[in-house]
């Protein structure tokens, strides 16, 4: 679920929450969604407007259907859709945003200058992205199936440490990046003293090479209960007769998950991977509270963020980016999503 | 055979630990150092406070001015995830029916706005061009969008499974539109618009880029941002700081312990 796109809102937390449906549904025909997709495709009578049963509904009523259903799309238009487009438009440009400062169509040159390396930063922002999403995808999703494994029962010990590993998205990032950075305060954190007494000493959120590794458990820690509660959601459509079959014949815990639990889980496996992949590669609000880039952590949307908003105020440049980071979320996250449906009907067929 | 059973009860209790401490840990330290006296913190920042003290948390607010930037956090996140619910629902229904065109390509085209980013550059250029920058209703305007999206998905497929007949019936009666779905299709659809209005209110209340970017004067800040300038200005006072963090999470805390079970229940859903 999480989200697509250097965003404003959408990237926060509630995001994490209810997102992953619908992003799973567009993503992948055939998921939740489907019941109102179908139903919105029903074919209906063809007859000359009004539409179906809205000949029952006087013309005042009808004027104030259409009035709704107008400001609503023209919203959805306004804000989802043209920003899109606009994107494009604006890295051909070098808008400064500054008052008085003039703007012209520069072709090309933003997209040139990313390649020929004439504003440093992008590689090592494509390396960063590459660590940063590989990183979240596999510990997040390692993590959060160990979680759901244990905390899949009805007690109300899993109960309430579900809703507990569920905190921290409610928390939001900026509250979840000041207490992490609280913990590993270099003049005594509790983290800090736990590394140095293991003989590690480092200034973590603010040393180049441990800055990157944080983000991302701080990341993972942050979407970790909802990457659990899908997990475990996969683990209870799992019906018992299977696991009773695999108990006759005496199969070890760990082969009993790798053989059974594990294939029959595909689908919250796609919906858990697809999410964190787009979730980490863009969302960069999490990276902003804790180091704003610094120190390796430059992620493109937070290279996209900060040459837009940051001192250089090239939004040029910085739509250039999130161009890319577009472009690339895309190859990235369609061919995962054929590639892990493929594995979906592979293993349950 | 005893044994086993006992080990792994065990190990279960144990692992439960685990998990609740991770998730703890991070937690009751803030608390704990939001107690302590700066001076304490300094020589030793790990022992219980022995005389837990409040001053941290009137000094954090006044310092932090955390309750004007609380009431625009409210502000904002309430009227942009109710008229967000509400558009939702004023866009669900004549889809999910049929009542207008191009019903279906409409609720496709959600479907992809599901998927698509939200790049803030062009939407701060939009934000300048429509004077929708630094000011309250621009600032609630400009996070409509945010929760739109998922709640007419998520209100086509409920408007789906009520019997159209019900409508039928209402409008031959002569009920209006918007009666009929005020006082008919919003009882019902009850669930689906709490986890729309908790998704919009949520994004909305956490958001810090949104602050950042679309906002420039001070008092209009919402209290992400503040807290965060006030990390900034006050990076050493870590005592003042937690308290200050523990303020802002209060009230989202309050209202998750109080929608828990829908949030879940929804994010469940989705692994469907």
């Amino acid at each position: 679920m999480t989200e697509p796109g250097p965003l404003t809102g959408r990237n926060s937390l509630a995001h994490q929450v209810a997102n992953p449906a619908a992003a799973a549904s567009a993503l992948l025909p055939g998921r939740a969604g489907e019941e109102g997709a179908a139903a919105a495709a029903r074919p209906a009578p063809r007859r000359t407007r009004p539409q179906g049963s809205a000949r029952l509904l006087s013309m005042p009523s009808r004027l104030v259907m259409w009035g709704g259903l107008s400001i609503g799309l023209a919203v959805f238009v306004l804000f989802g859709i043209v920003p899109v487009a606009a994107n494009l438009v604006v890295s051909f440009t070098n808008y400064s945003g500054l008052a008085g400062s003039s703007t012209s169509f520069d072709g090309f040159i933003n997209y040139v200058h990313l390649v020929t390396s004439q504003r440093p930063g992008f590689v090592a922002s494509l390396v960063a992205t590459v660590i940063f999403v590989v990183g979240v995808t596999v510990v997040q999703n390692a993590i959060g199936m160990m979680l759901a494994h244990r905390l899949q029962g009805d007690s109300r010990t899993a109960a309430f440490l579900r809703i507990l590993a569920f905190l921290p998205i409610v928390l939001g990032v900026t509250v979840v990046g000041l207490i992490w950075l609280l913990l590993f305060d270099p003049s005594g954190g509790p983290g800090t003293s736990a590394f140095s007494a293991l003989g590690v000493h480092s200034s973590f959120f603010g040393s180049s090479t441990a800055a990157l590794p944080l983000v991302i458990v701080v990341q993972v820690w942050q979407n970790l209960g909802f990457t659990m509660v899908v997990f475990v959601g996969g683990l209870k459509a799992i019906p018992h007769s299977v696991y009773d079959a695999a108990a006759l014949d005496g199969v070890t815990p760990w082969r009993r998950f790798r053989r059974v639990t594990w294939p029959l889980m595909a689908p919250s496996v796609t919906v858990n991977v697809l999410f964190a992949v787009i979730g980490s590669l863009t969302t960069y609000n999490l990276i902003y509270v804790l180091t704003d880039g610094a120190f390796n952590t430059n992620t493109l949307g937070m290279l996209a963020f900060n040459s837009a908003f940051g001192p250089s105020a090239d939004l040029g440049f910085g739509a250039a980016v999130t161009t890319v980071l577009f472009v690339v979320t895309l190859l990235v996250a369609l061919p995962l999503a054929t590639a892990l449906r493929a594995r979906e009907r592979r293993l349950l067929t | 055979m005893m044994q086993l059973r006992h080990a792994r009860r065990v190990s279960r209790l144990s692992t439960g630990a685990l998990i609740g401490l991770l998730f703890l840990i991070p937690l009751l330290y803030v608390l704990m150092i939001s107690l302590e006296p700066s001076s304490q913190f300094i020589s030793n920042p790990l022992r219980p406070p022995t005389s837990p003290a409040g001053s941290n948390f009137s000094q954090a607010w006044q310092q932090g001015d955390l309750g004007p930037q609380l009431v625009n956090t409210v502000i904002y996140a309430v009227a942009a995830a109710f008229v967000s619910t509400a558009l939702s629902l004023l866009i669900a229904f004549p889809v999910a029916r049929s009542l207008v065109r191009w019903s279906s390509g409409i609720y496709r085209a959600f479907v992809v706005g599901m998927c698509l980013p939200l790049p803030i550059i062009p939407l701060f250029v939009e934000a300048q061009d429509l004077h929708l920058f630094d000011n309250r209703i621009g600032y609630i305007i400009l996070h409509l969008e945010v929760g739109l999206p998922l709640g007419v998905l998520l209100l086509t497929a409920f408007v789906s499974s009520i019997p159209r007949e019900l409508d039928e019936a209402a409008w031959l009666d002569g009920s209006s539109y918007l009666r009929y779905v005020v006082s008919f299709v919003v009882p019902l659809a009850w669930p689906s618009l709490l986890i729309t209005f908790l998704y919009s209110l949520l994004g909305v209340w956490n958001d810090i880029i949104g602050p950042v970017v679309f906002l420039a004067n001070p008092s209009l800040f919402p209290v992400t941002r503040g807290i965060y300038n006030f990390y900034g200005s006050n990076e050493s006072e870590w005592t003042l700081l937690a308290a200050g963090i523990i303020i802002v999470s209060l009230p989202v805390l309050i209202l998750f312990v109080a929608s828990q079970r829908q949030l879940l229940r929804s994010a469940i859903g989705a692994s469907g």
